[in-house]
């Protein structure tokens, strides 16, 4: 009989694992929530378990103890979180676990231990990796964290213990504010996680955000599938990705990437994770965190590998063995992915939601589409803005830009706008191409007028004139002595063609 | 006569798109070729219209336009993910506004006076025309040779103060054209 695998999740994701589902011979169930209950991940599944969720402020997706029933009902074998969600929920893993279903991820523990970051940061020392200069576990009040900041030198940042998502975190520049600072991170943190802990660390002014691939099986083997860089961020939040990046010499790429392995091999790491790094302006590196999910940006390693994470996650859940060495995986050429996310560019990211009335995606070979979106699909305000991902594979990294510029001038969507243009202004801009962009690009260099270009502004007034000529002509036509005979602009002429 | 010229008489063709940003394009739509922008004529086809949405091919480039929103003469319109505002004027009331040539001696700088005493024997534009630089506005016989008279700048041919037939003498006042050169 074949297996079961229910996705708790929605959108491209969804969409992804069905692929990888199918492709092991598995049936693909999947939840559909009154909030988009017309959704296009819907249609790939073998089976659609309605969730009845109106009634709920939260979507099916956040609610464990409902999953977790549902897949009992339903004869579920395996379930696959998707990322955000349930993904980093150990409690949610456990339950699983508890109920004799198979959570594709770590266990429990992991995301558990990988989650609190004092935690991850204690395991992360113990394996050898270079933290970032800061406190030992949560800072008691504002005066010891202003005491430990002048060990350390300012700016120093402040975090919450159960953060992320850059919540309950606070950049301290001087002494003088680390009072008032300290209070509006601690009750951040409070309301968004129920755990008010702030650690404290060295602020780094200009990094870069790169990331590792690990893949693990239940049998202790490990390997990394080389790394990411996700500097091109606005307010912590991934605008694009690509891989491998330009800062690293392959020397540096083996040390990060076999301390990652260490790591994961340390702490019994399975399923895919993500150990995140960031870099200075020196070329050091420092541990960041672990995720214990699969990313939102795990193609561009796909791309560059060959190696397809989401079918070996469900793989080492049902306890196979990695096939792969080390040795095995080579980095063919470059891959980029653009994030489509609705939000308007020209207007501080504001959310945009309502109807795609068209969406146009481009394709090629080296071009892959993940869209959990088409026609007529609506963008509600209750999930994430991210609709679509183009990710583009080149020779080199000139080539890939170059291709992802090609390929963005042939993506369209009428109806909302969305992040493109702004990925298309970055894929020109000079800290780009020379890839010395660091994860201050937006706030430094990103300006709204840099979307537009001469060429669509010739031709936005053009078709603006257009508009306003038909109307102009129709009136003046209908003045008896007027000379204007007909309406038959070339535009007119053109349409009845 | 004509063919070669870009403005084709008729100036309630003409039209200006302004920026917020201080930018001009001054407009042109010919009723059969494609449209003449600042000047020049451009290979931009129209590839479809629905609703509010115009699809154009320029240089092998797609350009999708949505217009976002209308009030009076102020448009916004969206091409490839991207907002633009523009005002639009006639050319008529953009020359009504004064905004072409601010002050009144350069206006006069482009009416044409008689260069010497003679006869007119034919014009070729009426008043409301848009004519062309170099384009010939009249014919004016003199010394039995008949010398054609052209436009000094692109313009609107404002007032012809001449009737064919009429006798004028040097420096006589012929037509007066406001430019839209900028």
């Amino acid at each position: 009989m074949k297996k079961r695998i229910l996705i708790a999740n929605r959108s491209e994701i969804a969409i992804r694992i069905i692929r990888s589902a199918h492709r092991l011979g598995m049936l693909a169930v999947v939840l559909q929530s009154d909030k988009e209950p017309d959704a296009l991940y819907l249609k790939y599944a073998d089976e659609i378990i309605p969730a009845k969720d109106a009634q709920n402020e939260k979507p099916i997706f956040l609610n464990a103890e409902r999953i977790v029933e549902i897949a009992l009902e339903h004869q579920i074998d395996m379930i696959h979180p998707g990322y955000g969600f349930m993904s980093e929920n150990p409690d949610f893993a456990a339950l699983c676990e508890e109920n004799g279903i198979n959570f594709i991820g770590p266990s429990p523990e992991l995301i558990r231990n990988m989650g609190i970051k004092t935690i991850a940061k204690k395991m992360a020392i113990e394996a050898g990796l270079p933290l970032v200069p800061g406190s030992d576990g949560a800072v008691k009040d504002a005066a010891k964290a202003a005491e430990y900041a002048a060990s350390i030198g300012y700016p120093v940042l402040l975090k919450a213990s159960a953060g992320g998502g850059g919540r309950g975190m606070r950049i301290v520049e001087k002494a003088e504010t680390m009072e008032r600072l300290f209070k509006s991170a601690y009750d951040e943190a409070i309301s968004a996680f129920g755990n008010g802990d702030l650690f404290i660390e060295k602020y780094l002014t200009n990094p870069k955000h790169l990331e590792f691939q690990i893949l693990g099986d239940k049998h202790g083997n490990v390997i990394h599938l080389g790394e990411r860089e996700c500097s091109l961020q606005r307010k912590h939040q991934k605008l694009m990705e690509e891989a491998p990046s330009a800062s690293l010499s392959p020397e540096m790429r083996k040390e990060m990437g076999d301390m990652a392995v260490k790591f994961a091999k340390q702490i019994g790491y399975f399923s895919a994770g993500t150990i995140e790094y960031i870099l200075d302006e020196s070329g050091t590196f420092y541990f960041m965190e672990m995720n214990t999910r699969i990313q939102v940006e795990h193609p561009v390693t796909e791309m560059i590998t060959g190696v397809d994470l989401v079918d070996w996650q469900i793989k080492v859940a049902m306890g196979e063995k990695l096939s792969l060495t080390q040795d095995d995986i080579k980095m063919n050429g470059w891959a980029i992915e653009i994030r489509v996310n609705t939000e308007d560019p020209q207007n501080r990211f504001s959310p945009q939601t309502g109807f795609i009335e068209k969406i146009h995606f481009p394709t090629s070979k080296d071009i892959r589409i993940e869209t959990g979106v088409t026609h007529g699909s609506i963008v509600t305000p209750y999930f994430d803005s991210m609709i679509a991902k183009i990710i583009v594979h080149g020779k080199d990294r000139p080539d890939v830009i170059a291709k992802t510029l090609k390929a963005l001038n042939e993506f369209s969507l009428i109806g909302l706008k969305t992040t493109a243009p702004f990925c298309r202004a970055v894929l020109q801009h000079e800290e780009f191409v020379t890839a010395k962009y660091t994860t201050r690009w937006v706030d430094t260099y990103f300006t709204p007028e840099m979307l537009e270009s001469e060429d669509e502004e010739l031709v936005g007034a053009l078709a603006a004139t257009i508009i306003y000529a038909t109307d102009y002509l129709q009136i003046a036509s209908e003045i008896p002595t007027s000379r204007n005979e007909s309406l038959n602009l070339w535009v007119l002429n053109k349409r009845i063609n | 006569m004509g063919t070669s010229y870009i403005y084709k008489r008729d100036a309630t063709r003409l039209f200006i798109a302004l920026r917020e940003n201080g930018k001009r394009f001054k407009i042109y739509l010919p009723k059969e070729s494609k449209p003449v922008i600042d000047g020049e004529e451009q290979d931009i086809n129209f590839i479809e219209q629905t609703d509010s949405q115009y699809c154009f091919d320029w240089n092998d480039k797609r350009y999708n336009c949505e217009l976002v929103s209308r009030d009076q003469n102020k448009t916004i319109i969206k091409v490839n993910g991207v907002e633009y505002k523009f005002s639009l004027e006639s050319i008529f009331s953009y020359i009504r506004h004064g905004m072409i040539n601010k002050d009144g001696k350069q206006l006069n700088e482009n009416d044409i006076l008689s260069p010497m005493p003679g006869k007119i024997v034919d014009i070729f534009l009426s008043e409301g025309d848009l004519v062309n630089v170099g384009e010939p506005i009249l014919s004016l016989e003199a010394m039995k040779m008949q010398n054609e008279i052209t436009a000094t700048c692109n313009g609107v041919i404002q007032k012809i103060h001449i009737v064919q037939g009429q006798t004028v003498m040097k420096d006589d006042l012929l037509v007066e054209i406001t430019s839209i050169d900028v």
